[in-house]
Formats: structure tokens, sequence, C-alpha cells
């Protein structure tokens, strides 16, 4: 038998293209589409500044009973000829809400899409909002969190989380709300919400065979009722750092692993940085080649699998690491872990990492971009960020050109070891004194 | 512009198909698609834990991972380096019926995609070593930590395979496998398991995306051309003579947050009429807001909780599959009023007809969802590989949708039928203090 002994070189690289992206000011408010000839789905989502950020604090979750309510019944019908409706078209309605955006959205055969939207636009504009729905799905909320809490890593995130933000400050608290805050969640917390940033226009994203879709329609079916300004944006926040670095045991009783949460505060997503941070920690915690991936799972077989990453919303970001490893090796496994991010922001990066990060980060752009579902959700980061109608053009490039120099100051300046905060979810009579021992920060 | 009425689907796989199959009997699959500039890239190889005998649980998915560790021609950890440094991103997985290798790439890099492919297909062995073994061993252990054992319900589908089907049957045992025979494999044999399951003849390699059949078929001679066959033992049997016979019950009381039950049948093979029955019905019954289960259950007497109700089954080919029906009890709701719920609402999937907007809203969402899994040159690769090895045409995929399009609501009250509680697996987990 003959294998072939060299790799082989690469063919010639295709030109990239994003969608060509067409603008629409209708009915007072903004399509923004990427024409995908050919596509047999269509994906059209509204994207509204309604985001958690805009929660009372301990209330957190009110924007997450208003997702999940808003298919409990609309004006014109109940919540049974509502799912009928909209699943008789192949179409659920998804919902998100993240720090800056409450989005609502559906995939549907390209044909079906003026009536999804209608129907789109049906829930989120004029939801029913009956009192004893909104108290129901509250308490139906409350309880999936607390199942959700049940299993590791909801409550390691929300120790990372509060340790990196001021008291009261609602970025401090978990994105969703925990079990408590969400079954404090009022019905007046949900309709008033819904009263001050639902109604008002937002933008409209559409991903799919533009040739098959009038965009004024959905535009007017999206925007029918609506009105209001655009709310002012916020400017990004600083990034305080921790003076050393600390310690936080979350007990597990009996838990066969240990959660790993470690992380600081970073820059916003519009960061000029932007680019050499995302390839740093890339490098460091992104690829499955990575420092830490190689290191703790291949070399060490601690885990099976861990993670860095730069987490940038609009006003802050936070790097951070995530990763679960057997019990009786919790504390190399974070000594380790911690003496990667020292090395990487001490040393930098080589040539020879950066070269994989580079055209891995490139080269997703293509990869990761093929469905209207992917294609939206690249709008609306355009849409939230500011960015131009070229960005991704350009983040290509910039990512194919980025330098060793340009990432390793960029580990040197964003990466901050000792100020880590290092939360630990796992058995705590086993695992303390052993933590302890290796002094990695201050037990809080 | 008015809106146009659903698609009637002809065909679920408009796009083109052209086969190959090379001396030493790799079948090859190639699908055009030059919307997008990236190439997909998927082998089925016709091994999973189906084949693996008593004492050697969860070795083809370990294999699995041995299978990124290095090859003849290809370093310890460069498998990864050389695919997501040209762009791409990969991985596999492993369940009863087969074991599945898949990359997505900018187009440029197809032939990379096939020469690493080809080196581990025919040179895993010489670069095998007991280091590595004994460092996947370790990773796929905490594999089953991660995924099952430290997870509320997390070990549900472990428990399930073994009141479905009987010691000896293929489905018995999970793919994860036990830490008993993990802890127990040897390198001898790995090696074995590689000349046995991993040739030519026994696997589909297809290529979907920015390509034409002609370049595809000439780089895969180029590459697994000189890869030897071998002869292909045939796997244990999964027959079975019906449904079962007596009803199976199994209580967990552990650290769960809320009773939960799953009910189960062995149904039909994939790929069978009746499954596709089977796949029908199980939309109606338990996917959506519009679903029976959540209709009566979550919406009408609110003993279940919206976010985990459902039913739907797992497509395996070799053997009747499961069914899957599960619900997790509200606040307050017992179990036995939980089960007693579920059971009643799939017992009428036999006693009250499926009305005309059930079965169209169920065949609306397995449309829409048919048409996403094809819609990445990934998903449309590993669709084909599926069909080729399974049912011996790749071009069967296309028939898949219009089947389930044709199932009518007879069909399905025939399929419930079969549903009966004398047949029904029960699998219910109590927090820890309710067990009284």
């Amino acid at each position: 038998m003959t294998l072939v002994a060299t790799r082989p070189d690469p063919g010639d690289a295709r030109p990239y293209t994003f969608p060509g992206i067409q603008r629409l000011s209708v009915a007072g408010g903004e399509v923004v589409a990427a024409h995908m000839p050919g596509q047999l789905l269509a994906t059209a989502t509204l994207l509204l500044d309604a985001g958690a950020a805009y929660e009372t604090i301990g209330r957190e979750g009110t924007a997450a009973v208003l997702a999940k309510s808003l298919e409990e019944g609309t004006a014109t019908r109940d919540s049974a000829a509502y799912a009928l409706a909209l699943e008789g078209l192949g179409a659920e309605l998804s919902t998100s809400v993240d720090w800056e955006a409450f989005r609502t959205g559906v995939s549907v055969p390209v044909g079906l899409l003026p009536r999804a939207v209608a129907l789109l636009a049906e829930a989120t504009r004029t939801p029913r909002l009956d009192p004893a729905d909104v108290e129901r799905v509250r308490d139906d909320e409350a309880t999936a969190l607390r199942m959700d809490w049940a299993q590791p890593g909801p409550q390691a995130d929300a120790a990372l989380r509060v340790s990196l933000f001021e008291p009261g400050e609602r970025y401090g608290r978990p994105l969703h709300g925990d079990p408590e805050s969400m079954a404090a969640v009022t019905v007046e917390d949900v309709t008033a919400f819904h009263e001050a940033y639902l109604k008002r226009p937002g933008v409209l994203l559409v991903a799919g065979d533009l040739e098959k879709l009038d965009l004024r329609e959905l535009g007017e079916a999206a925007f029918a009722g609506t009105s209001g300004a655009p709310l002012p944006v916020e400017g990004p926040l600083d990034v305080p750092l921790s003076p050393a670095r600390r310690l936080i045991l979350v007990d597990r009783p009996g838990s066969v692993q240990s959660t790993l949460r470690l992380g600081h505060r970073a820059p916003e997503r519009a960061h000029p940085g932007y680019v050499p941070i995302t390839l740093a920690a890339t490098v460091l915690g992104g690829a499955f080649t990575s420092r830490l991936n190689h290191l703790i799972r291949e070399v060490r077989g601690y885990t099976y699998g861990i993670r860095a990453d730069f987490a940038m919303s609009r006003r802050f970001g936070r790097f951070g690491v995530s990763s679960s490893v057997q019990t009786a090796v919790t504390a190399p496994a974070l000594t380790d872990t911690v003496g990667e991010i020292t090395r990487t922001q001490q040393d930098g990066v080589t040539e020879e990492e950066l070269a994989v990060a580079r055209t891995w980060r490139a080269g997703s752009l293509s990869v990761d971009m093929q469905t209207p579902g992917s294609i939206a959700g690249a709008l609306a980061t355009l849409v939230i960020h500011g960015l131009p109608d070229d960005y991704y053009a350009t983040l290509r490039r910039q990512l194919l050109e980025t330098t060793v120099e340009q990432v390793s100051a960029a580990a040197a300046e964003h990466l901050h070891p000792e100020a880590l905060t290092l939360v630990v979810e796992g058995d705590a009579a086993a695992i303390r004194d052993e933590l302890v021992a290796a002094k990695l920060g201050e037990l809080l | 512009m008015t809106a146009q009425p659903a698609p009637v689907a002809e065909t679920g796989y408009p796009w083109p198909i052209e086969t190959a199959r090379l001396d030493n009997g790799l079948r090859v699959v190639v699908s055009e698609d030059h919307t997008a500039p990236v190439v997909g890239v998927n082998l089925w190889y016709d091994v999973g834990s189906r084949h693996e005998p008593a004492g050697q649980t969860g070795f083809a998915h370990l294999f699995e991972h041995l299978m990124f560790e290095g090859s003849a021609h290809v370093a310890k950890t460069e498998h990864m380096r050389y695919v997501q440094g040209a762009g791409g991103n990969l991985n596999a997985t492993t369940n009863p019926d087969r074991t599945n290798y898949f990359e997505t790439l900018p187009a440029e890099h197809l032939e990379l995609a096939l020469w690493l492919e080809a080196d581990r297909m025919g040179g895993l062995v010489p670069a095998l070593t007991q280091e590595t073994l004994d460092n996947q061993r370790e990773v796929v252990k905490n594999e089953r930590r991660q995924r099952y054992d430290n997870v509320p319900y997390g070990d549900a589908w472990l428990r399930l395979l073994p009141l479905l089907y009987p010691p000896g049957h293929p489905y018995h045992h999970a793919t994860i496998g036990s830490m008993e025979d993990l802890n127990a494999a040897s390198l001898e044999t790995f090696q074995a398991f590689h000349a046995q399951y991993y040739a030519p003849n026994n696997a589909v390699l297809t290529v979907a995306g920015d390509v034409t059949a002609a370049e595809v078929f000439a780089l895969a001679e180029k590459y697994f051309g000189a890869i030897e066959a071998v002869p292909v033992t045939a796997a244990p049997h999964g027959h079975l003579s019906g449904p079962a016979t007596a009803p199976v019950q199994e209580t967990v009381v552990g650290n769960v947050p809320a009773p939960r039950v799953y009910l189960s049948h062995r149904t039909h093979p994939f790929g069978t009429a009746g499954y596709d029955a089977m796949t029908v019905l199980a939309t109606v019954l338990g996917s959506g807001r519009g679903s029976r289960l959540y209709q009566r259950l979550a919406d009408g007497a609110r003993i279940a909780q919206p976010d985990y109700i459902g039913s739907y089954g797992v497509d395996l080919a070799h053997a009747p599959a499961p069914l899957i029906v599960t619900a997790t009890a509200k606040d307050g709701v017992d179990i036995g009023t939980l089960t007693a719920g579920v059971a009643e609402v799939l017992d009428s999937m036999a006693t009250e007809p499926v009305t005309a907007a059930e079965l169209d809203r169920a065949k609306a969402l397995l449309t829409t969802s048919w048409w996403r899994q094809v819609s990445t040159v990934a998903g449309r690769a590993d669709t084909l590989s599926r069909y080729a090895t399974q049912f011996g045409d790749p071009g069967a995929a296309a028939y898949r949708l219009p089947q389930w399009l044709a199932v009518t609501a007879d069909d399905i009250a025939d399929a419930a039928r079969t549903l009966n509680p004398e047949s029904r697996v029960t699998l219910t987990y109590l927090p820890e203090g309710d067990d009284k």
C-alpha cells in the first residue's frame, strides 16, 4: 500500500464575498437584507433595542418572561390558534434576549416568509399578555431556571459575573436572572417592558433569495402600528481590574467533576483592538489546537475540553476560560491554566500558532455563514455595533494581515492573569484544602 | 406580492448527485453546489457500538478519538491544526449504527481533507501508541462524566437502551460504554479494530459543495486508491421477533430537580414506511407548542413543564428504533399524575383520529426541518453518506421528505395501535426525598 506522503498545497483561493446587502427605510423602521440566491429557506429577525440591560435590578428575567409570553395569545387569537397558524407554516418563533437586543425570528421556505413575518409581528407587537398567563409563564420560567441551575455551570457563571462588576450594576447579575429574580418578576414589569421597548419599530433583518421577496411588504408588516424614536446608545464602560487573584468555591457535594470559570473584565466589541485580541484568545484557548486544550486535554487528559475567549458586547467585555475537570485534578488543572494564561501574556504568541488562528478565523467567515440563519445573525452584529456594510470583507483582510507583534501586544495589554477571578464549582470537601495549598489566590 | 403556497416537495434533494466506486470498494458520492466557496467532506464507516462484543463497550467511540491523534504521515495533533489552519472545522460522532467523520473547509483545501482522511484510513495503526490510547481513554472518561454522569437525567439514554433491547442485542448497551470496559481496552484490540472496520470497502466518502465530480473522483483515486480492501465481517444481527411483550419499569431516585418520566417503545427501523409514520406521529404528538402533549399537558392540564415536554424517534436503522416520549412535572405535581397524563395523550394517538390541521402542522414542521438539515454542505454530505451506507443509494435521500408528506391519518392510527402499554418501557426519575 502506498499512501501519499506529503501534504498537498491548497488550490487557488476562491474570492470571498458576503451576500449583497440591501437597506430600506419603510413604515418608520429599517429593513436590512442579505441576498442569497437559490436558497430554499429564508430567515427574518426583528431586532429590537430591548435588551436585558434595561431590566430592573432584582427583576432580572423580565425580558425572558416577556419573550415566552408573546406566544400566549395575541390581540386576535388565543395561544392554541396562534401555535397552529405559525407551526402550520412550518415555523417556530425563536426569541432571544442578550444585553443589547431582544430578537424574535422565523425561518421558513422562502415563499412562506410574508405570512410568517405577519405572525411574527402579531406576537411581538400585540401580545395578549393576560395577567394569569404572564404569571404562569413567570412560574414556568422560574422552574425552568431552577432546572437549569441544578446543572453544573450556571452557579459558577453567576459567581464569576458578580465578582467582575460593582454591586448594583445590572451587568453583574446573570443575563437571564436567577431563579429568585425570575420568581420576583411581576405582570407590571412585563407589560411595562413591552410598552417601553417592543413598540418601537426596530430593525427587520432578512436573509434569503431576495428575488422572491418584497422587502417593503415585509417591513410594512413588521413595523405596522409602531412608534417612537431609537433609544440613545450609551458609551463603553471602563475596564476595572482586581488588584489580586481571587478564588471562589461553589459547593456541589458529590460532584465527579469540578466546573471551572476564570475571568476578568475586557474592552467592548467595537474596540479598535478587536482583531488582535480575538486572535490572541484563539491561540490561547479558541482552537482545538490551542495552548489550553493541548495541555489540559491532550497532554494531561484532565478534561473533555477547555476554551478561552473574549466575550464582547456593546458596553463591556470579559475574558473568560471555561472547562470541567475531574475532581481529583482540580488544583493542578487550575495551576496549569493560570500558567498558560501567564505565559501568553508575558511571552506572546508564535508565528506558527498565529498562522493557524488567522486562517481559521478568516476561513470560518465562509464556513460558518452558509445559511440564512447565520447570515441574519451576521447582519445583527452590523446593526448592533454600528459596523459598515463591507465589514466582513474588511474583517477577513484584517484577520489575515495581523502580525505576531500586534497579537503579542494585545495579549500583553488585555490578558491580566494576576487579576483573574477563579471560580470552582465542585465537591468542596474533596478539593478545598488542595486549592488553598496551591496558593492560586485568596479564597473568598 | 402575495404569499405563495407551501411548496409541494417532489424531491427532498434538488441538487445533483454523482457516484463512483474505486477498485478497492470505496464508494464516492459528489454533490455539486457552487453558491458558496466551501466544501463539505464526510466519511461514514459502517461500524458503531452495535458491532462491539461484550466486554468491549465504548470501543467504537474511543476509537473515533484515536483517529484524531495522528497517522502515518500526520504527527500527533497535526490533524486538527491542518484543518483549522485551512480555515475549516471538523468533528466526528459515533452512534450505535456507524461512525462519521466530517469537515467543512474553504473549497481550495479539498485536497488537504482527502489526504488527511486517506492517511488515517490507510495508515493509522503505525502511529497508534500506548500513550495516545491512555490519554484518549481519560478524555473519553471525562466526556462520560461531563455529558452523562454529572448532569441531572443525563444517563436516561444509557438506562433506556438496556430496557428496550434484550441482553446480547446490538443496541442493548450505550455507545459511550462502561468505565470498566474502557479501563480494560488494550492497544492490540484497537489495532485489530482498525484492521477490521476502517477499510475502503466499509466506507462511503461524500463531498458536497464548490467542486466538480470529476475532480473529486480523480482525487479520491489519488489518495484512497492504494488502500487495500479487507473482508468485511458481518455485524451482529439486530433481529427482534416483534415488539416487547411485557411492560418494563425502572425508577431512579437521585439528584434531580423535579420528577420526570420517559415512555418508550421499539418501533420500526429507520428508513421503513412504519418508521416514517412514527416520525410524523412523534411530531403530531410532541413537537412544538401546537402538539398534543404541549396543548394538553403543558397548556391544558398544566401538569408538565413547557420547556421539557416532547416526543421524538431516534433514527437507528439496524433494528426497530426507539420512540421516546418525555415530560417533567411542574411544582407540586406528583409522578403518578404526570405519568398517567403522558400515557393518556400517547394512547389518544390510537383512539382519537389525527385531524387535518394536526397533520398539516406536523408535515410543515418536518418540511422546514428537512430543508434546514440540507441547508449546509456538511448537512448535505452527511445525509448522502447515510443513504449510501444504510440503503445502498445516496439518491434515496430524495424520498424521505415526500414519504413523510405521504403519511396519512390512517397510517398514524395504525402506527399508534402498536404503541400499547404491554410493550412500553417506563423510566422515572424522582428527586431524593420524593421516593416514599
